[in-house]
């Protein structure tokens, strides 16, 4: 490295990078880097998005090796799932054979086709290790002395007694020459006592045999020389990393800082590259290497190098040759991906922030890495004390290890395995390989979903049939509930049709058409409401009620006061002298951390009456375009209103059988202490909360001159209809309605009606949700889980105020009547559709289908990859959570950025592909495929699995190998539950679908999941 | 008379009721006993409510009878009584209840105990649970240990409970390699501040015969005391001591390892180092209060010490961008400002200084994660954007350097990496050299063996370097 060192200087930028192909690799290397913004605004997203243009399976492993992570679950995870039953023996066999295609058939030498071969490696567990654990496997248990659990005795008795044979009968003949392993045998032999075979008791017998069999297996693998890892590095890289990380995560997070700390980076406005090298260049560091970099920066400064130029020399003297630069320089970035990656999305995706970074900042980013790294690499190279390095790895026990252990549970003796030629050795071994771990968590990966997907598909086959017979959904519903298509919904929906069997559930994505920058009465900023593809143009201002503006007013400059008094004292409290004030009277502070500690939800009411005190009661929403239009506030002209009023009601086929009530729910969560509290809002509302939205389109609906307009286009409402907004909190399960004031008087019983309804069903919510939480007992009665829930969400020490979209699986595109009455158990987003009143080209579903696969896949996505790899994809556990320049998470002192979910949300998610039930038939489904290329990319990639549910027949087609096959499985026969809460009572796992029958509530029975 | 012997068994309790979780904790782990969740805290939970009402009881009665030192004597370690000698020489184990100890083990149950049920839901279903509930118990152990202390031995053994449990809980996460790293690092700066505390202790043996603080300090009930020690043998004591309080206290130069620490989940992280074990540093100085009173040059070191270390921790805390390292530097300014305090002579002012800040600071730590939403309320209440962060139009040379200086926290880690630990390894790597070359010399083998893998504390603190 010294050598290249030295001819840098001077060296032309001929035959290597230039500079503006340095550009483009970092270019293209940021669109593998996280692509999470800064963390207030969640949107979730498929994690390996950059790999979307690969097939599912080959994609993840692609993904596996870039980042360093898992592609599926762990082997014992699905063997867990074996043994439990959520994946059966049929299910392997059935992946095996579509895997393997009609090469399952073929023959491993002598020893069995491949497909036996395979089955058995999957069947039962393989361990694997290096060879130090290998080695005490081997000497310190029974493993030498007693067959695998696995093995059945008649079949291990068979190969002991094959074993005596072949001894008697070697012994008879006296040709002991042509064994290969002769010295190993007579040791064997010598040991075991060799001249009373006959007399062998069984378990000496087995001990030799299985002694025998381990000298076979080493003497077969040692025979093929194994493949070459690339594992191995002549220095020691990674503390080399730990020196430059060190550096670069402080500068970055100061660089990036959106105002947390109180004295901002100097300079920062010059950029990346030049405030660094403005603090680094003339350091007095103590550090040698520090001091090198500071050298070089003074160098970069005289000559005004780029950082381009930079990393060209960087590079070079790195030893880094052309062809494997951008490679380079992707190991390098994914280093800190996180860090790098909010580099890249502060410099493309966030000119909201108050201080996003300039183009160019990745660039610089690397160049500044690349210098540290030359420094830290010079440095580590001659230490200043001798370092030991690791030892390197060796993978010649590991494959005798296995053969050993398949060849106990396929009967192989060693007999068998001593009479193959070196060639057949080979190809045994290499067919051992080539079904390494990875192969064999895929099988098992896609028997999982299979199990889950045929189950899933059987159950809704049932539900539809039934429902066309027994009329479950109200003719004349007395009224009319629209919810956001969250599968937190679901369970609402469905314990909200068990209370009233007279009221009809829709769900609709949750901005319900209406996508505008909004801001409260008592909040500083506007903010997006609306999925994140979506630019809204329209900014909706909450105000208070005109009777109120004075006493507004008051409460405003009171809140302002209270503010800037309470913003003195967080950063007082941080300072030299007002430390002190506040620390002499930090005494007070034991009084609200004992409370909120051991009384959350008390401490939560108290806190509550004071800020009740300042909070405006009376508003209302500035709706329209007012006479002072301008850019910042422009709001809905009539047409625009009318638009999104019959959309809504086309898109829920609610068109023409509109109840005298509707109510729409948005929804959103509220924690404590929680940095990804967005993660657990809407996301069709871009990761905000969903009650504006609902409350806005509720006034909509209601207008007279929407209504009028509506008429002219064929939708009539009638004047007895009115549209009620309302805002769930998925969190604390509660609920609250928008402007009832607003409402006609002869409506109220009917509210009453709907209102008491719907309290009965956010207990019984609450209930199910809570079988979830090991802390809330099985016993609770519907209102102790409310209370339950509301102190989770008031709770400073809960890092798991609600279970998000964990356990999502499935989504349903089609008529609520096809579900209605049918366990889902949470996993289900619902989106409401009628085929019958679409048009022929399904200009409807293909508008609704646009937003929902990919929102629904980027869901299910994260969830996958955060609970695959929770260290590599996802942000780990919260515990050490460290809140870093406003814009995300670090794990304690100091570390890479996490992005993905922490390990709490995705605890209990069983990853798999998201499965669409959509109600339309193939060919117009493959037509929207053929429109829409991020759809048709999402299911011919199999990165979702899709059926289809025919909208007369009920029949249900599967896209398998780029067609769709029809589903031939009949109908579950699905248990009957009396309620819900009989179906799940006293049960905290996973459970199976069940017919929720509320109306003939004696055929109960339970049949345990 | 009764009550008087009530008093002696509740502080039997107050100390009793810790060691009982340690042992049950620690008894379960070591018989690899798997006790659920629930059973752990509730065991928790009974032994800190028992300690606190104990101690409480003894505030009570503190108050009402007037008795202001109540001793608890639980028997010698060791004792030579020497006819020819002044004094006789003797360990004991001792407690004392004052106007000291008593608030700060008030103040320790509150915190620990409030920690420890915050703690229950927040490691909820995290591998580690039992292992981070037996460490809490020896801190806990640990902080009434020390603060009852009534000897230098016995306030030592606290000390050391809570050194190994702070520095196992910074490394709580084990299979990550910077908690590891960085647990070692605060094991070592405590390892420092137990040396001068342990060569102060055998030095007060050494002239005075015992550890008794009532001996070293005069028999005055604290602040009281006088300090019978000549000047010239007090002086050494009390900078050694003062090593001790530095190390401890993460007082210059060894201010780096407090951030450090904020490697273990919140809750320990809160408790620990924002609030108690950071204070134990001042609390030992507090203790030996009227030995700094004893010479002028001891008060000034002490209070130039504290001064620097809150000067420094205020520019440094200024330029912090994640909250737990500004909240551990925004700790460590008041911790200096508590120091020169002491070293003023206000001893009271400190006490009540030192048990605010624990209490707002264990508040602050543990509310750390609600730092978006609290930012995004105030915006919200201020009508617009908060901009503290100020943005140095023009930067000057002094103000580069300044700011340098903060966001490098002053390089103090490498300094003492390059003028204390590199030499010292050094040295040692000469001698294994050395020895090397001399067994290969007498053994006749012409390759000395290489000894360096065994030596892996070695390997880090050079990384660090």
């Amino acid at each position: 490295m010294s050598a290249c060192q030295t001819e840098t200087d001077n060296l032309p930028s001929v035959g290597s990078v230039n500079d503006a192909d340095i550009g483009k690799i970092v270019q293209q290397i940021a669109h593998m880097l996280p692509s999470q913004g800064p963390i207030t605004v969640f949107v979730h997203h498929n994690t390996l998005h950059a790999y979307e243009h690969l097939p599912f399976s080959e994609a993840v492993i692609k993904a596996a090796d870039d980042y360093d992570c898992h592609p599926y679950l762990r082997e014992e995870d699905y063997r867990v799932a074996l043994q439990s039953g959520r994946i059966a023996p049929i299910d392997l066999e059935r992946e095996l054979h579509e895997v393997l295609e009609e090469n399952g058939d073929d023959l491993v030498g002598f020893l069995g086709t491949r497909h036996d071969l395979w089955m058995s490696m999957i069947e039962h567990p393989l361990h694997e290790g290096s060879e130090g654990e290998i080695r005490w496997f081997i000497e310190e248990t029974d493993a030498l002395y007693r067959f695998r659990r696995e093995v059945p005795s008649s079949q291990s008795q068979e190969s002991v007694f094959h074993i005596k044979q072949w001894l008697t009968d070697r012994a008879q003949s006296q040709s002991g020459d042509d064994c290969p392993i002769g010295s190993a045998l007579s040791l064997l032999l010598d040991r075991f006592d060799g001249s009373q075979i006959s007399e062998w008791a069984h378990e000496h017998a087995t001990a030799f045999s299985l002694h025998l069999l381990w000298e076979t297996c080493r003497y077969g693998s040692s025979l093929i020389a194994p493949a070459t890892s690339n594992a191995s590095c002549a220095i020691d890289t990674n503390s080399a990393d730990d020196l430059v990380n060190d550096v670069l995560i402080r500068f970055t997070a100061a660089f990036l800082d959106q105002g947390f700390a109180h004295l901002g980076l100097p300079h920062r406005g010059r950029g990346f590259w030049q405030s660094f090298c403005d603090l680094y260049s003339n350091a007095a560091a103590p550090q040698p290497w520090l001091q090198d970099v500071a050298r070089r920066l003074r160098d970069f400064e005289a000559e005004q190098t780029s950082p381009e130029q930079s990393i060209a020399t960087s590079l070079r003297n790195l030893a880094v040759d052309i062809d494997s630069a951008d490679s380079f320089l992707l190991e390098e970035l994914l280093k800190l991906r996180g860090w790098a990656g909010m580099v890249w999305q502060m410099e493309t995706n966030a000119e909201w922030t108050i201080h996003p970074a300039p183009p160019g900042t990745l660039v610089d980013f690397t160049a500044v890495r690349l210098v540290l790294l030359e420094a830290a690499r010079r440095h580590i190279a001659k230490p200043a004390v001798k370092q030991a390095l690791p030892p390197t790895p060796c993978r010649k026990l590991n494959r005798a290890f296995l053969v050993f252990q398949i060849a106990q549970v396929r009967g192989w003796s060693a007999v068998d395995l001593l009479q193959l030629t070196r060639r057949e050795w080979g190809s045994l071994l290499a067919e051992i390989e080539a079904f390494d771990s990875r192969m064999r968590r895929r099988i098992y990966h896609q028997a999982y979903e299979r199990h889950y997907r045929v189950e899933a598909l059987k159950a809704i086959a049932k539900s539809s049939l039934e429902s066309s017979r027994s009329q479950r959904t109200p003719q004349e519903p007395a009224y009319q509930v629209a919810c956001c298509i969250d599968d937190r919904e679901e369970s609402f929906r469905r314990h909200l049709e068990e209370v009233a069997p007279d009221c009809e559930t829709f769900g609709i994505a949750g901005f319900f058409g209406v996508a505008m920058y909004y801001r409260g009465a008592s909040e500083a900023h506007f903010r997006p409401l609306c999925p994140v593809n979506i630019k809204p143009v329209h900014y909706i201002t909450e105000e208070p009620a005109y009777s109120e503006v004075a006493a507004s007013r008051r409460r405003s400059l009171a809140r302002k006061a209270f503010g800037h008094t309470a913003h003195r004292v967080v950063r007082g409290s941080r300072s030299f002298v007002g430390g002190v004030l506040t620390g002499l009277l930090g005494s007070v502070a034991t009084l609200p951390l004992v409370m909120r500690v051991l009384f959350p939800r008390l401490a939560a009411r108290v806190s509550n009456s004071f800020g009740g005190i300042v909070a405006d009661r009376h508003t209302q929403l500035r709706l329209e375009s007012g006479d002072e239009e301008s850019s910042q506030c422009r709001g809905y002209t009539v047409d625009e209103m009318t638009a999104i009023v019959g959309g809504f009601l086309d898109a829920t086929g609610m068109t023409g059988r509109l109840s005298p009530l509707i109510i729409v729910f948005g929804h959103g969560s509220s924690s404590l202490n929680n940095p990804h509290a967005a993660a657990y809002d809407c996301g069709a509302c871009g990761g905000g909360k969903g009650g504006p939205n609902a409350r806005a389109f509720a006034r909509m609906a209601n207008d007279a001159r929407v209504r009028a307009r509506l008429a002219t286009l064929g939708i009539n409402i009638s004047d007895e209809t009115s549209f009620v907004g309302g805002y769930h909190n998925t969190c604390n399960d509660s609920v609250s309605y928008f402007d009832l004031d607003l409402l006609p008087p002869r409506r109220r019983s009917l509210l009453e009606l709907a209102f008491a309804d719907i309290e009965v069903a956010r207990r019984r919510d609450a209930h199910e949700r809570c079988r979830r939480f090991e802390s809330a007992s099985l016993a609770f009665s519907p209102e102790a889980a409310l209370r339950h829930v509301e102190g989770r969400a008031e709770d400073l020490s809960q890092v798991r105020s609600e279970c998000g979209h964990a356990t999502n699986t499935i989504c349903v595109v089609g008529r609520r009547e096809w579900t209605r009455g049918l366990f889902l158990d949470r996993r289900a987003f619902l989106t409401s559709y009628d085929s019958t009143i679409d048009d022929s080209d399904c200009s409807i579903l293909a508008k609704l289908l646009a937003a929902v696969i990919p929102v629904c896949a980027g869901i299910n996505l994260e969830y996958y990859f955060s609970r695959v790899d929770n260290r590599g994809y996802g942000c780990g556990t919260k515990l050490p959570h460290n809140v870093t320049s406003m814009l995300g998470v670090m794990d304690g002192a100091g570390s890479d950025l996490r992005t993905g979910l922490p390990w709490q949300m995705v605890e209990i998610h069983e990853p798999m592909r998201i499965l669409f039930v959509i109600e339309t038939k193939p060919e117009s489904m493959l037509a929207i495929m053929n429109e829409n290329p991020t759809i048709d990319g999402l299911v011919r990639g199999e990165w979702v699995q899709l059926s289809l549910i025919d909208p007369n027949t009920g029949a249900i087609a599967l896209f398998r190998n780029g067609k769709f096959e029809c589903f031939e499985q009949s109908p579950a026969d699905l248990p009957e539950a009396a309620s819900s809460a009989a179906w799940y009572a006293g049960n905290r796992n996973h459970l199976g679908f069940a017919i929720v029958n509320s109306t003939n509530a004696i055929k109960a029975k339970r049949v345990s999941a | 008379m009764t009550l008087e012997s009530a008093a002696w068994w509740m502080g039997i309790v107050v100390i009793a009721a810790p060691a009982v979780l340690v042992t049950a904790m620690a008894t379960t782990t070591l018989l690899a006993i798997t006790i659920s969740e629930s059973a752990i805290a509730r065991l928790t939970q009974t032994c800190v409510v028992s300690g606190f009402l104990a101690s409480l009881f003894e505030f009570a009665y503190m108050l009402l009878s007037g008795n202001r030192h109540i001793e608890i004597k639980l028997g010698e370690w060791v004792s030579v009584v020497d006819e020819h000698h002044m004094n006789p020489f003797h360990f004991e184990l001792q407690f004392v209840f004052d106007r000291l100890s008593v608030p700060f083990v008030l103040l320790s149950f509150v915190l620990i105990g409030t920690i420890g049920a915050f703690a229950q839901r927040y490691l909820h279903r995290e591998r580690g649970y039992s292992r981070f509930f037996m460490l809490y118990a020896l801190f806990l152990l640990g902080m009434v240990v020390a603060t009852l202390a009534g000897t230098v031995e016995t306030l030592f053994l606290g000390w050391e409970f809570v050194g190994l449990s702070s520095a196992l809980l910074v490394a709580f996460f084990q299979n990550r390699s910077a908690p590891v790293r960085n647990g070692q690092r605060v094991w070592s700066v405590y390892r420092i501040a137990d040396a001068a505390f342990l060569v102060a202790a055998i030095a007060l043996h050494h002239n005075v015969g015992a550890g008794d603080f009532s001996v070293l300090m005069g028999t005055g009930p604290w602040p009281y005391g006088q300090a019978s020690l000549p000047s010239e043998v007090a002086i050494p004591i009390g900078l050694l001591l003062l090593i001790a309080v530095a190390g401890k206290s993460a007082l210059l130069p060894f201010c780096e390892w407090l951030p450090r620490a904020m490697e273990g989940p919140t809750p320990s992280s809160a408790v620990f180092y924002g609030a108690l074990s950071v204070h134990l540093g001042t609390y030992l100085l507090l203790r030996v209060s009227p030995l700094i009173q004893l010479s002028w040059v001891l008060g000034f070191v002490v209070v130039s010490l504290g001064l620097s270390t809150a000067l420094y921790a205020a520019r440094v805390a200024r330029v912090q961008t994640d909250v737990k390292s500004a909240l551990a530097f925004a700790s460590l300014t008041q911790v200096g400002l508590i120091t020169a305090e002491i070293g003023l002579g206000w001893n009271y002012f400190a006490l009540a200084h030192m048990i605010g800040h624990a209490s707002l600071r264990a508040l602050q730590l543990l509310r750390a994660s609600s730092l978006l939403d609290d930012q995004f309320s105030l915006e919200n209440a201020v009508g617009g954007h908060l901009l503290h962060g100020e943005e140095p139009q023009r930067a000057t040379p002094a103000l580069l350097s300044g700011y340098r200086f903060a966001i490098n926290r002053g390089s103090l880690d490498a300094w003492l990496d390059r003028l204390v630990v590199l030499p010292f390894l050094r040295v040692f790597q000469y001698c294994d050299d050395f020895e090397c070359h001399v067994t290969s010399l007498l053994s006749h083998t012409n390759a000395p063996q290489d000894w360096s893998g065994v030596l892996p504390a070695a390997k880090s603190d050079t990384e660090a370097a």
